[in-house]
This record gives structure tokens, C-alpha cells and sequence, in this order.
């Protein structure tokens, strides 16, 4: 019964299938070419030669340390945080049916970033916040996610008493912009060398994360892929809103939650490790909609995953400013990517209705 | 036999509403398979509700609905939605979305974890399209079709779930007149296929030239029965008793009762006689069965002219136009 494929043959009728590989296969392609362009291009530019020469012979120190300990490590997390936000802010859009959600929306982010806040602008009193941001990461990881998932439960526990999904949404928002308040307050009394601790932080940054937080880093994203592929046919029921969802038969808290958990756990990790890098998460699902013209996640979850990594790589190329000493935040990078392309969508798509 | 003619829905006692209920006494009835339900009532009165209830979207204040002689509670899920279908009033307007994935999702409660679909499910997909009259329309985007078109896709979605019973909220409301019949006879259609179909609706006219069974919410009870039953029993007019407006239930009419307007006697048949007769009535006047003056003959063919007879004169007149015209002018 179970042929190979299957319903390939069957459903060519139905869609431009042959197109679609050819945008998988190029995405494919995108991805390998800017990890390469990534790890290459940089302060210090890296020949090919260099490349070629670090895995024939092995041992050039200095070139083996930027690619290994820098370069490496840093096209990883790219990748992750464009697969973590492109993947959340596709759940977000399809859940509350409205092309302007993004991963931030139920406040993760902002749960993160008061989490943060707590401990750069000194409401921590532990040791000197200086020596304690060389001292490690984690402790600036661990409160992120801790605020990230006190906002993730509240949410959730929100979403199983509000029917209306709508309502949810607006909780969501105002939760996001009390948290903001509280932050803004914390930055009006902090001093100046907090100040920019934390300014920096939002700013967002890829090259911060140790080994070992990579590790958890992929982990995490690793496990919102795995829960948002099995997300993929609760997902396709949602495009017709939850009523039409739990009248095929979708157990509509359970799914509520599941969303919820998939999307703070990337959301929340990518905040908690590199900052709140932003509009990837609301540009890139509107790309992949309009690129597959089709609602079926089971398209628009592996192309949004993709495309979210190559912006992503992109973004963090352009920031490293090839040839020149300095970098700038990667987050003004992806909001000056992902500004024209949100507008570009919009002023070309006449027919705005639904979504994107 | 027996199979054939069996309940399939019955609501015994129902309550519904949120926290309080809607209705002052539960609602009881039930439908057949193969029937065509109406459900009708006034604006506000809980019949989205009531369907609302019967899909198990909102759960009961009290009382029983049952599909096919079992408690909705007493199903999965899942199973509930293989039993029962459910199209809202709500407009689904996804862009990106073609009708065949509209259909396809259809087959949710049948396909495996991710929703694959198998030759199986095609199969299902391909029939539903057909059987609503969407050949040819598998490729196009939901968002381009006309409101009648669309309306037919959400059919063929919930035809490919494969249910017994259907429950359909307003499904002609937002369509022009020729989409809206078109709708309803692919309802009718369905019906005699063997679907028990429940929708709500204000289009009077369809309810009583359509349904099998009506559902008649008033505002103390539910009272179910055919529709001329309901008609002959006068419930119609106690649904739309209003100041202005009237239910005729000699030919299922409404009408503005008399405003003081003046009696005729009317002299023709058929055609002619029965658009005179309605012309009269748009004025506010009446007709009678006795021969008075004033008097209107009627002319045998369109071609002739209308004789409006007054106790002073005699008038011909062209059309029913001028009828009127006259009339007003005379009678004051």
C-alpha cells in the first residue's frame, strides 16, 4: 500500500510541485553559499586557500582558532536564531490568524528582556555586575529564560480561560508593553555602565555564546523544530480559526498550548542567548507565503525554516562589515532587511486579507 | 427501511446560552436522516447558539443532544467530527489557500499525524469537489472566488468530512438571489443523498420551498414540524408579529396591513389578476370577494388596459402603473 512517493504523483495536478523544488533547492543552496560567506568574510578575511589548506593539513593556529572558536560557532547560532524566529513568528501568524503577530507577541521576548534587566541594571546584588557578565553568561542566559517562561506560563494559563483567541492576543501585546515599562523604569535608575550593558544587549548579538550554551542553544531549537513539525496538521486546520479547527476535530487548548510552548521555547532561548533580534520573525513567513503561494505548513514550515537561516546568515554577514575593523548590532541589520521587505509585501499584495 | 427513516439528531431538553439561558424553556426536537432542517427565528433569539451546541463547540447549559442515538459527549473528539460537520457564518478568507486544500483539510479527522493524503483521501477530495460543482476550480485561490463560489468550496470541506449530519449556520446569508438557490438545492441535494442538514437561516421563502422539517425558535419554546404544518397552525405570524409588517398565511406573504386604504373588487384571473391583487397591496389597499365599486377588470393580455370603476367614472389605464397612478389621484 505504501508506495514511495506516494501522493508526489497524485497531487501534481493540484500544485506547482516541480516549482517548488526548484525554491527548495535554491534555498538549499543560499544556505550552504552565506555559511560559507559567513564564516569567510569578517574583520579578518579568510581565503579559500586557508580553508583548503586548515583541512588537508590541519593546524594554521590563528586561522583554526577565528574559524573554530569565532567564525563557526557564530554561523550556527545564526542559523538557529533564523530558524528559531522564522519558525515561532510562522505559528504566531497562522494561530492568531493576523499578519502582523511575530514570536514576540505573547511577550517572551519582553518576559526575557525583564529577566535580563534584573540582573545587568543591578537588581541583582551579587558580585560586581561587571566581573559577573566576564564571570559567565549563563547567569544573564538562565534569568532570560526564566523571565521568558514566567511569561510563557501566565500565557498559557491565560489562553486555557479566554475562549476568544483575539483577547489573547491583546493580553499578550499588553503584557509585552507592562513588562517594557517596568524595563524603562529600571533603566531610568540604573547608572551609566548598566545603562549600556543593557542597551547592548538588546542590540542583540550572535558571537557571545560559549560551547556549552551553544549546545543548549541548539538543543532548544532543535526541540520547538521537532514540536513545531508535529505541529504542521493542527497548524493547516488553524488557517480556518480555532472554530473550524475544533469542529474537524483539533483539540483546540491542547494545540493552544503546544503553540505556545514551541514558540516561547524558541523564542524565549534566542532572547535569553543573543538579545531580541527582530523582525525576522514577522518578515521572513510573509516571504515564504508569498514565495510558495500556499497555506500548507507542511511547505511553509521547511521554507520558513530555511529562508529564516539564510536572512539570518545574511544579516550577520552585512554586520561584520567585510573588510572593515568593526560590526555593527545585528539587530539594525535585520529590522533595515526586514522593514522594506514587510512594506514591500504589502504595497504588492493588493489584496490584503487574512493573511500576508 | 427502518435504517433508512431513523433519527439521526435529537436535542432533548436542551439548554443552552452562556451561564444563563437563552430561552426561558429547553429545546426539544430532532431530524431524520435525509431531512432538511430550517432552523428559524428571530435576531438574537440563540440560533447560532443552538448550533453552535449541537457541533459540541459550547457546551450545554443542561438537557441531551444526540447524533445517531449517542450523547455528543459521549464521543471522541475526533469521532464527533467524523459524525458532524459545521460551517459558521464566519467568512474564511485565507489567501494563499486553494480550494483543494480547502477540501483537503476536510479529511482532518481521518488523515495520520502530519496529514498526509493518500490515494484514499484524494479520492474523497475529488468526489466532494465534484458533487458541489467545483470542477475546474481545484487550482484557484479561495480569495478570488466569488462569494457563491466560495460558499460552495466550504460545502465540499465539509462533504469531504464525511459526516452524517450537517449543521450550518446561515449558509446563503451573505449570497445574491441565484447563489443562494444554487446553495440551497446543493443542500437539498446532499439531503437526499442521505445527510441530515441543519441550517439557520432568514431566507423565509427557501425555508418553506426547501426544508423538510423547520425548527421554528419563538420566543418561549421551540416548535418543530413541516413548514405548511407551521404555517396552517399560525405560528409564523406569532414569529413576526410586528407593528408594520404582517404574515399573510394564505400565500406565505408579507405584507403592510391595511392602511386605511380602500377595498376593490377585482374582476380577471390568473397572472393578471394575481400581480393586480399584490400592486393593490403595496398601496394599502385591500380586496374583497364581493363585487363593490370600486372595481378593477382586468385586461385579458398584456396588450389591453385596466378599468378601474369608481362609484363617478370610469378609467382605462395602460399599465398597472398608471393603475396606481389613478388610484391615488381618485381616491385620494
Amino acid at each position: 500500500m505504501r508506495k514511495s512517493g506516494y501522493y508526489k504523483e497524485s497531487l501534481h495536478k493540484w500544485h506547482e510541485r516541480g516549482n517548488r523544488s526548484y525554491i527548495f533547492i535554491l534555498l538549499g543552496c543560499l544556505l550552504i553559499l552565506f555559511f560559507f560567506l559567513d564564516i569567510i568574510l569578517g574583520s579578518v578575511y579568510i581565503r579559500f586557500s586557508d580553508l583548503f589548506e586548515l583541512f588537508t593539513s590541519g593546524a594554521n593556529s590563528s586561522i583554526s582558532t577565528i574559524i573554530f572558536k569565532f567564525r563557526f560557532p557564530k554561523a550556527i547560532t545564526a542559523s538557529l536564531v533564523g530558524v528559531a524566529l522564522s519558525l515561532s513568528g510562522l505559528q504566531m501568524q497562522t494561530l492568531f490568524r493576523n499578519p502582523m503577530a511575530g514570536p514576540y507577541v505573547l511577550g517572551v521576548s519582553s518576559g526575557a528582556s525583564l529577566g535580563v534587566a534584573m540582573v545587568i541594571l543591578g537588581f541583582y546584588s551579587g558580585p560586581g555586575t561587571s566581573g559577573m557578565m566576564e564571570q559567565s553568561g549563563w547567569i544573564l542566559v538562565i534569568s532570560g529564560w526564566l523571565g521568558a517562561g514566567s511569561v510563557m506560563l501566565l500565557m498559557m494559563f491565560i489562553s486555557t480561560r479566554v475562549r476568544d483567541i483575539m483577547t489573547i492576543l491583546i493580553i499578550g501585546i499588553m503584557l509585552a508593553s507592562g513588562l517594557s515599562a517596568v524595563v524603562s523604569i529600571m533603566q531610568y535608575f540604573s547608572n551609566e555602565t548598566m545603562l549600556k550593558a543593557y542597551v547592548i544587549w538588546t542590540m542583540g548579538s550572535l558571537g557571545n555564546l560559549s560551547s556549552d550554551q551553544l549546545k543548549v542553544l541548539t538543543i532548544a531549537v532543535l526541540t520547538g523544530l521537532l514540536l513545531g513539525v508535529a505541529l504542521i496538521k493542527k497548524m493547516n486546520a488553524l488557517n480556518l480559526g480555532e472554530n473550524y479547527a475544533s469542529s474537524m476535530g483539533m483539540n483546540v487548548r491542547i494545540t493552544r498550548t503546544l503553540i505556545f510552548a514551541c514558540t516561547s521555547i524558541l523564542a524565549g532561548s534566542v532572547t535569553a542567548f543573543c538579545g531580541p533580534i527582530g523582525f525576522i520573525g514577522i518578515a521572513i513567513p510573509h516571504v515564504v507565503r508569498n514565495m510558495f503561494r500556499t497555506s500548507d505548513h507542511k511547505i511553509l514550515l521547511p521554507g520558513t525554516v530555511l529562508t529564516g537561516a539564510v536572512v539570518m546568515l545574511g544579516s550577520d554577514i552585512i554586520s561584520q562589515l567585510p573588510g572593515s575593523e568593526s560590526v555593527i548590532p545585528v539587530n539594525s541589520v535585520t529590522a533595515l532587511i526586514g522593514i522594506p521587505i514587510v512594506l514591500w509585501i504589502i504595497l504588492h499584495n493588493k489584496k490584503i486579507s487574512g493573511l500576508g | 427501511m427502518d435504517r433508512n427513516d431513523s433519527i439521526m439528531l435529537s436535542i432533548d431538553s436542551l439548554r443552552i446560552g452562556y451561564g444563563s439561558s437563552l430561552l426561558p424553556s429547553p429545546l426539544t426536537a430532532s431530524a431524520r436522516r435525509g431531512e432538511l432542517v430550517a432552523v428559524i427565528g428571530r435576531n438574537g433569539i440563540g440560533k447560532s447558539t443552538l448550533l453552535r451546541t449541537i457541533v459540541g463547540l459550547q457546551l450545554s447549559l443542561g438537557g441531551s443532544v444526540r447524533a445517531d442515538k449517542k450523547d455528543i459527549s459521549d464521543y471522541s473528539q475526533v469521532e464527533l467530527a467524523k459524525k458532524i460537520g459545521y460551517i459558521s457564518t464566519e467568512i474564511v478568507n485565507v489567501s494563499n489557500m486553494k480550494v483543494c486544500d480547502l477540501v483537503a483539510l476536510g479529511r482532518y479527522p481521518y488523515t495520520n499525524w502530519i496529514g498526509r493524503i493518500d490515494e484514499n483521501e484524494i479520492l474523497e477530495i475529488n468526489r466532494s469537489i465534484e458533487k458541489t460543482g467545483l470542477k475546474g476550480f481545484e487550482e484557484r485561490y479561495i480569495s478570488e472566488l466569488s462569494d457563491g463560489e466560495r460558499q460552495r468550496a466550504m460545502i465540499a470541506r465539509v462533504v469531504a468530512q464525511d459526516t452524517d449530519i450537517l449543521i450550518m449556520d446561515e449558509p446563503t446569508a451573505f449570497l445574491d438571489v441565484i447563489s443562494k438557490y444554487e446553495a440551497v438545492n446543493l443542500l437539498s441535494d446532499l439531503a437526499s443523498d442521505g445527510k441530515t442538514i441543519i441550517f439557520s437561516t432568514h431566507d423565509f421563502n427557501i425555508a418553506l420551498s426547501h426544508a423538510d422539517r423547520i425548527w421554528l425558535m419563538l420566543d418561549d419554546k421551540l416548535v418543530e414540524g413541516a413548514p405548511e404544518d407551521l404555517v396552517l397552525k399560525g405560528l409564523f405570524e406569532k414569529l413576526f408579529k410586528s407593528e408594520i409588517v404582517e404574515f399573510n398565511r394564505a400565500d406565505a406573504s408579507f405584507f403592510l396591513p391595511d392602511r386605511s386604504g380602500d377595498s376593490f373588487y377585482i374582476e380577471g384571473e390568473g397572472l393578471l389578476y394575481f400581480w393586480t391583487k399584490k400592486a393593490l397591496h403595496r398601496i394599502g389597499c385591500s380586496v374583497t370577494d364581493k363585487k363593490i365599486i370600486p372595481l378593477i377588470k382586468t385586461p385579458e393580455s398584456l396588450e389591453g388596459t385596466w378599468e378601474l370603476v369608481t362609484p363617478e367614472s370610469t378609467f382605462s389605464c395602460s399599465s398597472l402603473f398608471d393603475l396606481l397612478r389613478m388610484i391615488r389621484k381618485n381616491m385620494g
